[in-house]
């Protein structure tokens, strides 16, 4: 028996690709438990942290119904293999095809569910902790309203103030006139109908802003605010769902319902921003791996009834790999 | 490839079904109200364990490697754990409690919620 019949193998006994998926794979462990053990740290250092699906919307069946589709994903990639190995490339292929729609319809589901967030004001940075911050949010999305409002006007100026008061000049201007154009009776009616959307506007925001910022009952009149602050004389305090009330009763008047119907309320909840920003990030990084992994199976398909075995095995193991993370975010984000 | 290869498409779809009724008794135990969330949290801890070991042992086919398994993966746990390792000390077990205004709001909530149930309780 010579060295040439049986030449001396280097390395791990495994194809080079495979060891590649492996390294690779390590670096991503690294990376996920990195996430998911901070995850878990900050959640328990900070207590009160919101785990009320009223609050956080989180929706344990979407999330189990998720791991389903993962799971049953996992194991289609798996059979592809074994089949790949019997020599049955069509059945092989279909399995294929049935992870990848698996893999869509995880994304359709978590889309969903990012809408939903969305829908309720849960994103980084804008969800208010207190009840303060929580009228704040509601005043600074009225404000952005009534900027944009200013700023859809046909008439010059850059600033909020300019532009309010080119609105007055110019209607004095086509008022004056005899005999208008067409068109200037058309910019008379559009002005006319902002003034009347304007002065509903400006004095309920004033009234909403200046009993949040003084902490004030509405059964202070507005006018009154400035006595009591002068006097320092105790007054009714706000609560937040106080100013919920009034501000839907500003909502619903007949005048704003156009301007204010989709300013979003959101109650304070506690740590919400961190809850936040931790839940996007560790399930967005999963979802542009599940991206990645239907632009793999895209490639199988592309490939055909030539693609190896190998190949098919290192995909599998990296979509196994990411079904492994979704089976540690399940419980942590769905269910504690 | 032939197709004299021994199919484990049984075992396969044992293990598909092992990892459902797993998640099927995850859900189960959020479900069911147990006063005591830490039961839960031993429960579907050591349920994720055991699927993600289904996963790696079988799908991954870990369990019909060789030895290099161990010389890859287990500097890799390894380095894994060192961040929320490093950070637990400092943010989720220390002594004293958190001076930050969330955990100032928290404390006002519950003082309120408990003022409240006392309010309700008939005398």
């Amino acid at each position: 028996m010579t060295a040439a019949a049986h030449p001396v193998r280097m390395g791990l006994p495994i194809p080079n690709s495979k060891l590649g998926m492996w390294l690779f794979l390590g670096t991503e462990i690294m990376l996920f438990t990195a996430f998911i053990g901070t995850f878990i740290v900050l959640r328990l250092g900070s207590r009160g942290w919101p785990t009320d699906p009223h609050v956080t919307h989180i929706n344990v069946w979407a999330g189990a119904i998720n791991t389903f589709i993962l799971l049953f994903s996992s194991y289609l990639v798996v059979v592809a293999h074994d089949k790949l190995l019997q020599n049955k490339p069509s059945a092989a292929r279909l399995a294929i095809i049935g992870a990848l729609v698996c893999g869509l319809a995880f994304l359709g589901i978590k889309s969903v569910e990012y809408r939903g967030k969305f829908d309720h004001g849960i994103i980084p940075g804008r969800i208010p902790e207190n009840e303060s911050q929580a009228m704040e949010n509601v005043l600074r999305q009225v404000d952005a309203r009534m900027e944009r409002l200013v700023a859809s006007l046909p008439v010059e100026g850059d600033k909020r103030d300019v532009r309010l008061t080119a609105v007055d000049q110019e209607l004095l201007d086509l008022k004056a006139k005899s005999e208008p154009t067409p068109a200037e009776v058309i910019q008379l009616k559009t002005l006319e109908s902002f003034k009347t959307t304007w002065d509903a506007l400006l004095p309920a925001y004033l009234n909403l802003r200046d009993h949040a910022r003084d902490k004030i009952s509405f059964t202070v009149p507005f006018a009154e605010l400035e006595n009591v602050r002068a006097s320092q004389t105790s007054a009714p305090p706000l609560s937040f769902s106080e100013f919920v009330d009034e501000f839907e009763k500003v909502r619903q008047s007949d005048a704003l319902k156009g301007v204010l119907g989709n300013v979003v309320v959101t109650q304070p909840i506690v740590y919400g921003n961190l809850f936040a920003s931790t839940y996007f990030f560790v399930t967005g990084f999963h979802a542009i791996h599940v991206i990645v992994g239907l632009l793999l199976f895209l490639i199988i398909l592309a490939w055909g009834p030539g693609c190896s075995a190998l190949f098919v095995e290192n995909c599998g193991l990296y979509w196994h790999f990411v079904d492994v993370v979704w089976i540690f975010l399940f419980p942590l984000i769905y269910i504690l | 490839m032939t197709d004299s290869h021994a199919s484990h498409g049984r075992t396969y779809l044992m293990i598909f079904v092992i990892l459902c009724c797993l998640t099927v008794v995850s859900v189960i135990a959020d479900e069911v109200k147990v006063a005591d969330r830490s039961v839960v949290l031993a429960i579907v801890a050591a349920i994720a364990m055991a699927k993600a070991t289904c996963v790696v042992l079988y799908f991954m086919h870990l369990k019909f490697e060789r030895g290099w398994k161990y010389l890859l993966l287990g500097p890799t746990l390894l380095l894994a754990a060192s961040v929320p390792f490093a950070l637990a000390a400092d943010l989720a077990f220390h002594y004293y409690a958190n001076d930050v205004p969330q955990q100032r709001e928290f404390e006002r909530l519950e003082a309120a919620s408990t003022s409240s149930d006392h309010v309700a309780a008939p005398h």
